[in-house]
């Protein structure tokens, strides 16, 4: 991967802790997982309990006002605070966005508050079902409200897939980047959470609580900010075992590029189960910090890997060591990185 | 005076260009294999016969129930029935999506093309979608309002409704394990996926990457696209004719295998020589009427290309048979080659097959590449008086023509834009 040495100069974060990265990182460094509320269903039917942790509603100064937004989801909502807010925290006025700006947007289900409503109405009547709501269903739909609320007319696109697909984008924002496509570019990766992905995430575990928000990150060649120092992966895999068997490998190449002192930012979720490989793979070593956003948090879905770096920027910052990213990934690869001072 | 005011807006479109891109990235990227599966058939030859026939693809849908939309027609891909992966039990294949169906024979084909049996030593597979597995999360959807308790095959359903999840299939089909990447901005996530890989091989990321897209037909974006009364009432698209009245819809998949351009050289089918990626910022679904993002990409891909919009033999339009896409994609082509536009062909292939939204702008660009490699030209069919804003050569029927540079442009909701330049292997 190219992505190193690259600069996270800003970065922003909605979260169910709240609406900016500092209230998710006082969260976390709480470490008392948020309360979780039960998740209705239309209809209040369900033989099964099922909760979440949603983002709680946004505060007045953190609402966006633009032709665009009018009628889009809160994933977009989620998305557009959390970049402007990374702008800011990288010394850019939001209503000025530096000129060669990029966006890479990463999400893993999307619009899925207008595509339930708008199946729902397709399924009652499909002659009556909404044109304005079809639009917002599409994935790259938030991006381009993004793109469209920061004016920017260049290069965008959003990728599908696990939450630590944000490891490829970071690498393609590297080059581009690099290449001089973009002058600086935006990463962002959300969700938002609905009744039927909460109640998706209880096929996999009982007790898996759904969560949403998003992470932004600001990225250039130059400036301060913590740096991309390694990214170790993809180390690819086709089931949950082989996934479990090269996890040791994973944390043992990334341990060999970080000496002294460090902070473990994790995927574990507070369910055995699912957490075991990882956990057992990265205990060889002693931390000075082991950070688990996920089981503080939610399970946040493609925005979860984004606030793992949002939290890994602001260790960074705060401790002025290395932080390691662990991102075992759910389907198809691992990651993981080292973010330094 | 049309071609005078695009000699103007292309200077001015370079000036800006030239301070926003200082590095041209030119190297060409070799393909050495190419599938394709679409309404007009089964791989490369099926579907060259069929373009060579000014064939239509369009028939009444019966993967669900139509009564209620305008149309009931699209581009309906023939899967053959039996189980086409070889790895896993018929239980499974029947939560793989009929796209990822597409999209394995479309891999086969390109592999095969480039003697290959397997996916060994290439670096990452990327690929564009737009609906991704929407059936099966239609179904999920279904199931969960039914049910008020748990019903075990909704992990199956939540699971593989996830397009990596789907891909991931493939990659196991072939043993595989490398890095899956994902495009899906809407209508250009097919050529995306292409420029996506082109990139990674230009900047030394990767060797060989395989590169396309796919899209299956599915009830919720038929009726997306019913909602917004796109959708031919007759059921047959006319782009760029003047009574247009909307696109059909279709389904298919198409993947290039790319490599290094020093890499296998004599198996060359052609070369991926530009491309160039923007943002429409007019609104989410409709196009800016001046084309103006488009001037930009073309300009752009044409630059790293290294040709001239006169030495463009062939352009692959997005061309929906929209009323607003078509005049802004023939304003954008005028403002673009300016002097030239009268002498550049020009068709738009969805008049055959229907618009196959992810899938289109991997479909074209292969489309193009066989184009090249046989020389000639596929049509632009139904077209009964053509749009007075078409100034280029529309080419109505299939023609034989000498060309070494083709173009096609793929423009998606959300306003991405994407322009593919593609060589001829002797040019």
């Amino acid at each position: 991967m190219n992505a190193r040495n690259i600069r996270i100069r800003g970065v922003g974060a909605v979260s169910s802790a709240g609406w900016s990265a500092a209230a998710m990182h006082e969260a976390v460094l709480a470490g008392t997982p948020l309360p979780a509320t039960p998740c209705t269903r239309p209809g209040d039917v369900r033989s099964w309990p099922c909760e979440s942790r949603f983002a709680p509603a946004s505060p007045p100064e953190k609402i966006a006002r633009h032709p665009r937004l009018r009628r889009s989801s809160a994933i977009t909502r989620y998305s557009v605070a959390a970049s402007l807010e990374a702008l800011a925290d990288a010394g850019h006025d939001p209503a000025a966005p530096p000129p060669g700006l990029g966006i890479l947007f990463v999400m893993m289900n999307g619009c899925v508050n207008y595509t339930g409503r708008f199946y729902n109405e397709v399924l009652q009547n499909p002659a009556q079902a909404s044109p304005l709501i079809f639009p917002e269903t599409v994935f790259n739909a938030p991006a381009s409200h993004v793109a469209s609320f920061l004016g920017v007319d260049g290069a965008v696109s959003t990728l599908l897939g696990s939450p630590n697909s944000i490891m490829e984008a970071l690498d393609t924002a590297a080059f581009w980047i690099s290449s001089g496509i973009v002058e600086d570019c935006l990463l962002i990766a959300a969700e938002e959470c609905d009744w039927l992905s909460a109640e998706a995430l209880t096929y996999y575990h009982p007790k898996l609580i759904g969560s949403e928000g998003a992470g932004a990150l600001l990225l250039s060649a130059s400036g301060g900010g913590p740096r991309v120092s390694d990214i170790i992966g993809p180390l690819g895999y086709l089931s949950w075992q082989e996934r479990c068997d090269l996890l040791p490998e994973l944390a043992a190449q990334t341990l060999a590029q970080v000496q002294g002192p460090a902070t473990l930012i994790n995927d574990r979720t507070g369910i055995t189960k699912l957490d075991h490989a990882e956990a057992d793979a990265w205990s060889g070593r002693p931390w000075d910090a082991v950070l688990s956003p996920k089981y503080i948090l939610g399970e946040s879905m493609g925005a979860s890997s984004a606030l793992q770096l949002v939290l890994g920027t602001l260790a960074v910052r705060q401790t002025q060591q290395p932080v390691v990213i662990s991102m075992p990934g759910a389907n198809t690869a691992a990651y993981a990185c080292v973010l330094t001072p | 005076m049309n071609t005078c005011v695009g000699s103007s807006t292309l200077h001015t479109t370079n000036l800006i260009l030239s301070s926003l891109v200082p590095s041209p990235l030119s190297q060409s990227i070799t393909i050495t294999g190419a599938g394709i599966v679409s309404p007009l058939g089964m791989g490369w030859r099926a579907n060259e016969a069929s373009l060579a026939a000014d064939r239509i693809a369009f028939r009444p849908v019966d993967l669900f129930d139509t009564r209620e939309f305008i149309s009931k027609t699209a581009g309906v891909v023939d899967l053959p029935a039996e189980n086409l992966f070889h790895r896993f039990s018929a239980h499974k294949q029947t939560f793989f999506d009929r796209g990822t169906r597409m999209l394995l024979l479309a891999i086969r084909e390109a592999l095969a093309q480039a003697g290959r049996q397997n996916m060994e030593g290439i670096d990452a597979m990327v690929i564009g979608t737009s609906a991704g597995a929407m059936p099966l999360g239609e179904a999920y959807f279904e199931h969960a309002h039914l049910e008020a308790g748990r019903v075990s095959s909704q992990l199956s359903r939540a699971e593989h409704y996830q397009p990596q999840r789907q891909m991931s299939s493939i990659a196991a089909e072939f043993g595989w394990r490398g890095p899956i990447i994902i495009v899906s901005n809407a209508c250009a996530s097919g050529a995306n996926a292409i420029g996506w890989a082109a990139d990674m091989i230009r900047s030394g990321r990767a060797k060989r990457v395989l590169a396309g897209g796919y899209d299956a037909l599915a009830r919720l974006v038929f009726a997306g696209f019913d909602s917004l009364h796109a959708l031919a009432p007759s059921g047959i698209p006319r782009p760029f004719d003047a009574q247009r009245d909307g696109l059909a819809l279709g389904e298919g998949a198409a993947v290039m295998l790319l490599e290094a351009e020093d890499v296998r050289k004599s198996a060359a089918l052609g070369y991926v020589s530009g491309y160039a990626t923007a943002t429409d910022l007019h609104h989410l679904t409709q196009p800016d009427p001046a084309g103006k993002a488009a001037i930009r990409t073309m300009t752009t891909a044409c630059t790293q290309a290294g040709v001239s919009p006169s030495q463009i033999g062939y352009i692959n339009s997005h061309g929906t048979g929209t009323p607003f896409n078509d005049v802004a994609e023939a304003a954008a082509i005028a403002a673009w080659a300016g002097d030239a536009v009268g002498t550049i062909p020009v068709s738009s292939t969805k008049s055959s097959m229907g618009h196959l939204l992810g899938g289109a702008g991997a479909v074209e660009a292969v489309i193009c590449l066989m184009a090249l490699h046989g020389q000639w030209l596929p049509a632009s069919l139904n077209v009964r008086e053509v749009d007075p804003a078409v100034h280029f050569d529309l080419v109505r029927h299939f023609r034989r023509s000498a060309l070494d540079h083709a173009l096609t442009n793929s423009f998606g909701f959300g306003g991405t834009n994407a322009t593919l330049v593609l060589q001829r292997r002797s040019a």
